[in-house]
């Protein structure tokens, strides 16, 4: 499996948007689509948990390459909590109900258009990564709340 | 504890200190760099044992994904709560 890329980030962005999938960038992608330079291995999308984006979801996904069975469509649909995927031509791991983070239309409202890429705002990302409580996040944490205040400095009313 | 206090836990308007000089620095030269460039570089591959072995998987709640990644994941993998 390669690395996810800036060619397949474009792919989701594109093909999301012509199947219209409510969606947001989290986690450590998101954090580096706002400019936070790191590393991750897979990009960590919010989903919108609805049986019309569910239904959405799974035709782009099919599009963009992903080999996936009825059942595993029909999970998907269903809008489980969380759905790693390994079955495409990247990772991808969905998540309809992050940890820190209530609602998906709270976090919409917020979100930050980064050249076409709906971003959640740093805030959720923090929220999100502090809830979860696990080691990996701990540790990210002080560098990433470093970035926060960079980041709003530079983006005033953000 | 509720998602408000969680909120105010994690993003403090009041909680700020400086920014450590080298985290600056790196935060300004990515600034600098163009997306495409800075998503080159963003993303790697490395084996991950157990959590790569499936193309598949779908967790009902994110409490059972949580407790599926202590039981089934090796520690240093850092998916375990503290």
């Amino acid at each position: 499996m390669a690395a996810f890329d800036y060619r397949q980030a474009r792919e989701i962005r594109d093909v999301f948007g012509s199947f219209h999938v409510r969606y947001l960038f989290l986690g450590k992608s998101g954090a580096i689509l706002l400019g936070y330079p790191d590393t991750t291995q897979d990009a960590d999308l919010f989903v919108e948990r609805s049986p019309q984006n569910g239904q959405a979801l799974v035709r782009a996904l099919r599009q963009l390459g992903f080999a996936l069975t009825e059942t595993q469509a029909g999970e998907i649909n269903r809008g489980k909590d969380f759905v790693q995927l390994k079955n495409g031509p990247f990772d991808l791991d969905l998540v309809f109900a992050p940890d820190g983070i209530e609602r998906f239309e709270d976090a919409w409202s917020r979100r930050v258009e980064v050249e076409g890429y709906p971003v959640c705002h740093i805030d959720d990302i923090i929220a999100s990564k502090a809830a979860t409580n696990r080691q990996k996040d701990r540790e990210s944490l002080p560098r990433l709340r470093s970035f926060r205040e960079y980041w709003l400095k530079h983006h005033p009313g953000s | 504890m509720d998602f408000a206090d969680l909120r105010e836990m994690e993003s403090p308007t009041d909680k700020s200190s400086p920014i450590p000089p080298e985290w600056l620095a790196e935060f300004e030269a990515a600034a600098r760099r163009p997306l495409e460039t800075r998503l080159r570089y963003a993303f790697i591959h490395t084996y991950k044992p157990v959590l790569d072995d499936e193309p598949f998987r779908a967790f009902a709640t994110m409490e059972e994904y949580r407790r599926w990644c202590e039981t089934n994941l090796p520690e240093w993998l850092g998916y375990g709560r503290v």
